[in-house]
């Protein structure tokens, strides 16, 4: 009971985290699911992200301004895997790779901006200080400061985000990059510039996860280089569950609302793991086989169903060959 | 089809459940006497909370440890061994959480601990020092093994106290006393090579720190920076070629990988002056030590006065080691041909 308990008290740290991260996911979602393309810059773009918008925010930026150009700064890296990808001809895979691996050494630059080193690892955003979008501070704060709190900034901004990506998705330039991601060779066909539409894809998933680490890094107080470190498993783990759970494949906007509740889900499951006292050694073992168990499920029902069809199928054969 | 979908889904959460209910029962034994994990220890300090789990707790200590390391199990046995002894075993109920290297999971872990209202937070190492800062202005936060409080919260001013709910102790030997101790040895030197993880805040720190001090001795320093631990070897053959003395901060990178900085620094002779005593031991001929337990206990006792009520923590200062040893690498010096003064300590 004791541990229910507890496990109720900690919904509120699960559902910022989760909001935040969902965003995340919602770029991974498009890279991985809409454009077909598997991109690992991400790992880089949240660092980046977060880098970005503390720095502004440190230098006296609008807040809100700050994590604007962190989204910007975002699209930027996706901008640069996509140059690489269509213009240079690298395997996107690997494109996203050397975005990633460049990208480390300009978050140290970017933290570093202004100090004597030139270079440094993590720099810290007070909320004593500087007026955050949201903090864990405030995330079990239901009376003086509803504004700030991570909960209620954040289920309006997802609400946005997903009513700006539907809406795109149905305008001519998304329903191309839709195309591009389920038949290249069709999508030429019918005309449509699968280069141009490849980089915009990439731009703005990584916009999307430049934002979500802009807000990540308000939320813990700090942004550092290692901060996007196996941050695709997470997004991915998060598209995955929600998928699973929803059961939307193929559907953009359930797609998008599953990122959300896939990634609350997996901080959910991850806070239980952590309650039970499981050594955090094993901690990226057990991420990994959750992981792996979600995307083994659909392949598993998709087994099951062709299986129970080919039966069927064979029984009216049967039947017919009777008659 | 639904069906069967649903099925699946009741049946996929309850294979999670149990893979969570089976890792909860294997793991909390081990959690009560598991000396592997506590290698300061006496065997008895560890294995007794179970025996007298009568006794009532009546505070309970939330601990974030950044990542298993030694240095950071040290200091967190260290503070336990603190608390219990001063207040008696069992008082003091400690929840721990290991974040594994991630900082997204000290945020989790932090959250957790403030959702259950501990009575005080210990932060072991600087992401969970930067969480905990995030998550409370309320609950008293200690960090311990930090090195450098200013860096790591971003404060202008430094005056040695943080104030409001954080203090702490740091893990940094005295760097002017590091940088007498190069000019005792090597008082013939001239040129300095500062070896250090561009990616580690402290590390930078450190390196800006005892520059000052080094150069008012009349060397010249250089900086060589390495990103992380593939392009370590070629950054540490390039400082080996340009210095007569190289120093290492308290680098958890260069700690990690002390063998491929001693195969090149003994290959080329140059002798390396270390911030601990780990990188000592694998590739160095002297260091200047600090006990990660020691400075663990010392939080430990900050924590009995927090918790007692007899310290007020917004003015409790940033503490360091209680004591500094002269080490050195025996086998190093005389691979080297460095004779060491009195007063220096083999490294066991």
């Amino acid at each position: 009971m004791e541990f229910l308990q507890s496990l109720v008290n900690s919904l509120p740290g699960v559902l910022g985290q989760g909001l935040i991260w969902g965003l995340m996911a919602m770029g991974v979602y498009i890279t991985y699911r809409v454009l077909d393309i598997a991109d690992l810059t991400v790992d880089g773009t949240l660092g980046f992200g977060g880098a970005v918008c503390v720095l502004l925010t440190v230098n006296g930026v609008n807040v809100w301004l700050a994590t604007l150009i962190a989204m910007l700064a975002g699209m930027l890296a996706g901008l640069v895997t996509g140059l690489f990808h269509t213009k240079c001809g690298i395997p996107a895979i690997l494109a996203g790779i050397l975005t990633q691996l460049a990208l480390y050494s300009v978050n140290l630059r970017v933290m570093g901006w202004g100090t004597s080193a030139g270079t440094q690892a993590t720099l810290a955003v007070s909320v004593d200080k500087y007026d955050l979008i949201l903090s864990s501070r405030y995330v079990r704060d239901w009376s003086e400061n509803l504004i700030n709190n991570p909960i209620v900034v954040m289920i309006p901004v997802t609400a946005v985000v997903v009513a700006i990506l539907w809406w795109y998705f149905k305008t001519e330039s998304g329903s191309a990059l839709r195309a591009t991601g389920a038949n290249r060779q069709m999508a030429r066909a019918q005309g449509i510039n699968t280069s141009t539409a490849t980089v915009i894809g990439l731009m703005i998933s990584n916009g999307l996860v430049g934002l979500a680490g802009g807000l990540l890094a308000q939320y813990q107080g700090s942004s550092s280089v290692d901060m996007g470190r196996g941050a695709i498993v997470i997004g991915l783990a998060a598209v995955i569950i929600g998928e699973v759970l929803l059961r939307g494949h193929g559907k953009v906007l359930v797609g998008l609302l599953g990122c959300t509740l896939g990634s609350i889900v997996y901080y959910f499951v991850i806070q239980i793991v952590l309650r039970l006292g499981l050594g955090t050694n094993d901690l990226k073992l057990f991420t990994a086989l959750i992981v792996a168990l979600f995307l083994a499920v659909p392949y598993w029902k998709g087994k099951a169903a062709t299986a129970r069809k080919r039966s069927v199928n064979s029984k009216e054969e049967k039947n017919n060959a009777r008659a | 089809m639904m069906k069967m979908k649903k099925l699946l889904c009741i049946a996929l959460a309850a294979i999670m459940v149990l893979a969570l209910a089976a890792c909860g029962s294997t793991t909390q034994p081990s959690e009560n006497g598991d000396p592997s994990s506590a290698p300061a220890s006496d065997p008895a300090a560890s294995a007794e909370p179970s025996e007298n789990a009568e006794v009532e707790a009546q505070y309970v200590v939330g601990i974030c440890q950044q990542m298993t390391h030694d240095a950071l199990d040290q200091a967190t046995q260290g503070f336990k061994d603190a608390l219990n002894e001063i207040l008696g075993e069992g008082v003091v109920k400690f929840e721990e959480g290991n974040a594994g290297g991630e900082q997204n999971n000290c945020t989790t872990i932090i959250d957790g601990f403030v959702s259950e209202g501990v009575d005080l937070i210990l932060a072991n190492a600087t992401w969970p020092l930067q969480a905990a800062a995030s998550a409370t202005a309320d609950i008293p936060i200690l960090g311990t093994s930090v090195t450098d409080y200013a860096t790591a919260l971003n404060i202008d001013n430094w005056t040695g106290t943080v104030g409001g709910n954080i203090s702490g102790t740091s893990d940094l030997a005295p760097l002017d006393q590091q940088a007498a101790m190069i000019q005792e040895l090597f008082p013939d030197a001239t040129n300095v090579g500062l070896l250090y993880c561009s990616g580690e805040p402290n590390s930078v720190y450190q390196i800006e720190t005892i520059t000052g001090y080094l150069e008012e001795m009349g060397y010249t320093c250089t900086p060589y920076a390495f990103t992380d631990v593939n392009d370590l070897s070629s950054v540490t053959q390039m400082a080996c070629d340009n210095s007569d003395v190289i120093y290492i901060p308290t680098d958890n990178t260069a700690a990690g990988n002390t063998e491929t900085i001693a195969n090149i620094v003994l290959a080329a002779g140059v002798p390396v002056v270390a911030g601990e005593s780990g990188i000592c031991s694998g590739c160095g001929v002297a260091t200047l030590s600090i006990s990660y337990y020691d400075i663990g206990y010392t939080t430990g006792e900050m924590a009995a006065q927090i918790l007692q009520g007899e310290a007020d923590i917004s003015t409790m200062p940033i503490q360091s080691a209680p004591n500094v040893t002269k080490m050195y690498n025996a086998t190093n010096c005389e691979t080297l041909g460095i004779t060491i003064p009195e007063g220096y300590e083999a490294i066991a």
